[in-house]
């Protein structure tokens, strides 16, 4: 991470945009054992509270990095009930890295969170179609597999689109 | 001059810094070697 992810420009941007980094050694406790840390680099993304919404173990490349963290920003907005919120950063994650591994889970969320704040079902078939074409290997197209069996939604409404 | 990340190094700083500028905080755990 030193090496290759840490001195990247985006990554850097991004820490400084959307986060507040937190360095410590695996070996610092009782904070290591809190959180149950057993390998590094481990990174977990925790609300202000100290509540972990998100956690990755193993390098991480730059280009994968900052769509990892917008996910755990979507995950932790999606765990409070801000779904508007959530899908500004799923957002970033499909617009900006629309082939980086993260994507098909962020597709996945997306659907729930629009099904969420809209009680319409479509937007979660939307997802199984959008994984179907998108990333049909992937383990989220699995876990969207009941929904090709809904209708699907009519078009988005401008907000929703925006919001989309 | 060269950017890089500016690390905090107290979970209790960070968390603090999160509470004010409304951020969630990223921990990194390291092989301190």
């Amino acid at each position: 991470m030193d090496a290759v992810s840490y001195p990247d420009e985006k990554v850097i941007d991004f820490l400084g945009e959307y986060v507040v980094a937190c360095r410590v050694p695996s070996s610092s406790e009782p904070l290591s054992s809190e959180y149950g840390i057993k390998w590094t680099p481990t990174l977990v993304l925790l609300d202000g509270e100290g509540r972990e919404h998100h956690r990755t173990i193993g390098f991480i490349p730059p280009e994968e990095l900052v769509p990892t963290l917008f996910l755990g920003i979507a995950k932790a907005h999606f765990n409070r009930d801000e779904y508007d919120d959530a899908l500004k950063a799923l957002g970033r994650i499909l617009e900006d890295y629309p082939r980086c591994d993260e994507a098909p889970e962020a597709i996945y969320m997306q659907g729930i969170c629009l099904y969420k704040s809209t009680r319409n079902a479509g937007r979660l078939r939307e997802a199984y179609d959008r994984l179907l074409s998108e990333f049909p290997s992937s383990a989220w197209f699995k876990r969207a597999y009941p929904y090709r069996l809904l209708e699907a939604a009519p078009p988005m409404k401008e907000e929703e689109r925006k919001a989309a | 001059m060269e950017k890089s990340i500016r690390w905090e190094t107290d979970i209790k700083t960070a968390l603090d810094k999160a509470k004010m500028e409304k951020k969630p905080v990223l921990i990194d755990f390291f092989n301190p070697g």
